[in-house]
């Protein structure tokens, strides 16, 4: 086979695909559940975790190979920009105390939890083309209904809290493999992803460990592995978090 | 590798990429108190709450039903797998390939098979089978069994099985869901429709 004809079937196979990749403007982000609001100054206290950051690489077939270089980096720089921009979260802030054995295995699992939850909410009710048809209901009822449990009140810190933040980040650069494929795939007329960056915002009641408001995106912008970077993702993730100026502050 | 082939994997990369992407046909609907037959089998179940059927299925004698997507509880049904298939689809035959159930596959090397095939097709390190005990499953002779096991989410997950030998087919149900909040949370709801499951 020739390779004019390779490229004519690549094109075919991806034109094809065209209608299957949903543009992502199409998608809600961000949802708050039935009658919850935090006012300014409310005397409410939330419970800062240290969030979770995975960085890594993006192979050309698309799985991740973690980088524990880029992860420490943009760790640091996750954690000082959230550390500036707590303060304007509106309401009082508690830093969540530092866990080790047990109760770090349990605050991680807790975390991939959310992650896993935050991932349900964007495949399953934010995508419109792919709503589950329970979920398609509740969104006609204005219902957003998730939750984590009531174990999250055993989380360290949490019985000095009323609320606690979650946030987790996953960045996968695009490896030369997977940006050449991004190039060719081009030719055939479609986007194909070059690299994945994930973000999830998200507070948790912690009595009923109900998600009260979660911020969920599958393609963050920031270069989280640049302190500018860090910035401008901690900024977007936090930005209608309720009872706060930061989106506000971020638009002026 | 020359330019044809380095251009036929990146297409076939492509394939395989969009077919994942793909949301394919809609998720469907199956409403409390209707029986539906499963998994294009003569298995049929009555749910006894409503639950929505993923579009894709992971095999071809799969079928995958959830409440709030597969990450959080996934009920799979297996419409009678012959002898000398996997129990989900193989991704490659040749660099990925699957354990097969067998004819001379017992009920009690059920379990294993299912850990065997989670290994793989999962890529996941951790699996403990729990337990495994006799339990009638559509009404002969049945196994039940539970296990645990972390997925590359990172994320524990409990399930819990019944399956039958019928006829030389392997007729099974599965529920997998994560042991926070999510597992004791719709454990019960999977059991009734487990215990609703006929042959017809």
């Amino acid at each position: 086979m020739s390779l004019k004809r390779c490229s004519f079937w690549l094109g075919l196979v991806l034109s094809m695909g065209i209608f299957a990749i949903a543009p992502a403007d199409a998608q809600e982000r961000s949802a708050v559940r039935q009658g919850f609001q935090l006012a300014t100054n409310s005397n409410k206290r939330i419970l800062v975790f240290p969030p979770s950051v995975r960085v890594g690489a993006q192979s050309t077939g698309g799985m991740f190979e973690p980088n524990a270089e880029w992860t420490e980096r943009a760790k640091m720089n996750i954690q000082g920009a959230l550390k500036i921009l707590q303060a304007k979260l509106g309401n009082q802030v508690i830093v969540a105390p530092d866990a080790d054995g047990d109760q770090a295995r349990n605050l991680h699992e807790h975390m991939s939890l959310f992650a896993a939850i935050s991932q349900a909410v964007i495949e399953y009710q934010f995508f419109v083309g792919n709503r589950l048809p329970t979920k398609k209901r509740d969104n006609k009822a204005e219902i957003f209904d998730w939750s984590m449990g009531q174990s999250v009140a055993n989380l360290p810190g949490a019985d000095s809290a009323d609320y606690a933040l979650f946030i987790y980040n996953k960045d996968a650069y695009g490896s030369t493999g997977r940006k050449m494929l991004q190039m060719v795939a081009m030719l055939g007329g479609v986007g194909v992803t070059s690299g994945e960056h994930v973000g999830y915002a998200g507070l948790i009641d912690l009595k009923t460990g109900d998600l009260l408001w979660l911020n969920a995106d599958g393609a963050m912008g920031g270069d989280v592995r640049e302190v500018d970077g860090a910035d401008k993702r901690v900024a977007q993730l936090l930005e209608d978090f309720p009872g706060s100026q930061i989106g506000k502050a971020a638009q002026q | 590798m020359t330019a044809k082939t380095r251009i036929m994997a990146v297409a076939m990369i492509a394939t395989g990429l969009l077919s994942l992407a793909s949301p394919s046909l809609a998720h469907k609907l199956h409403e409390k108190g209707a029986a539906v037959a499963v998994a294009n089998a003569p298995l049929w179940v009555t749910p006894s709450r409503d639950w929505n059927q993923l579009s894709g299925r992971i095999g071809k004698y799969a079928e995958t039903w959830t409440l709030d997507g597969g990450q959080l509880n996934d009920v799979t049904f297996y419409g009678g797998i012959p002898a000398g298939e996997s129990l989900v689809r193989e991704r490659s035959k040749k660099h990925d390939p699957l354990p097969k159930f067998t004819a001379e596959t017992l009920l009690i090397e059920v379990p294993e098979l299912v850990e065997r095939t989670y290994r793989a097709f999962k890529g996941i390190g951790t699996f403990s089978l729990i337990s495994t005990d006799p339990a009638p499953f559509l009404g002969k002779d049945g196994v039940r069994f539970t296990y645990e096991y972390t997925d590359d989410d990172e994320l524990t997950r409990k399930g819990e099985a019944r399956a039958a030998i019928i006829g030389g087919k392997l007729y099974m149900m599965t529920f997998d869901a994560p042991r926070l909040n999510y597992f004791g949370k719709t454990i019960a709801d999977y059991r009734a429709l487990a215990d609703s499951a006929t042959l017809r």
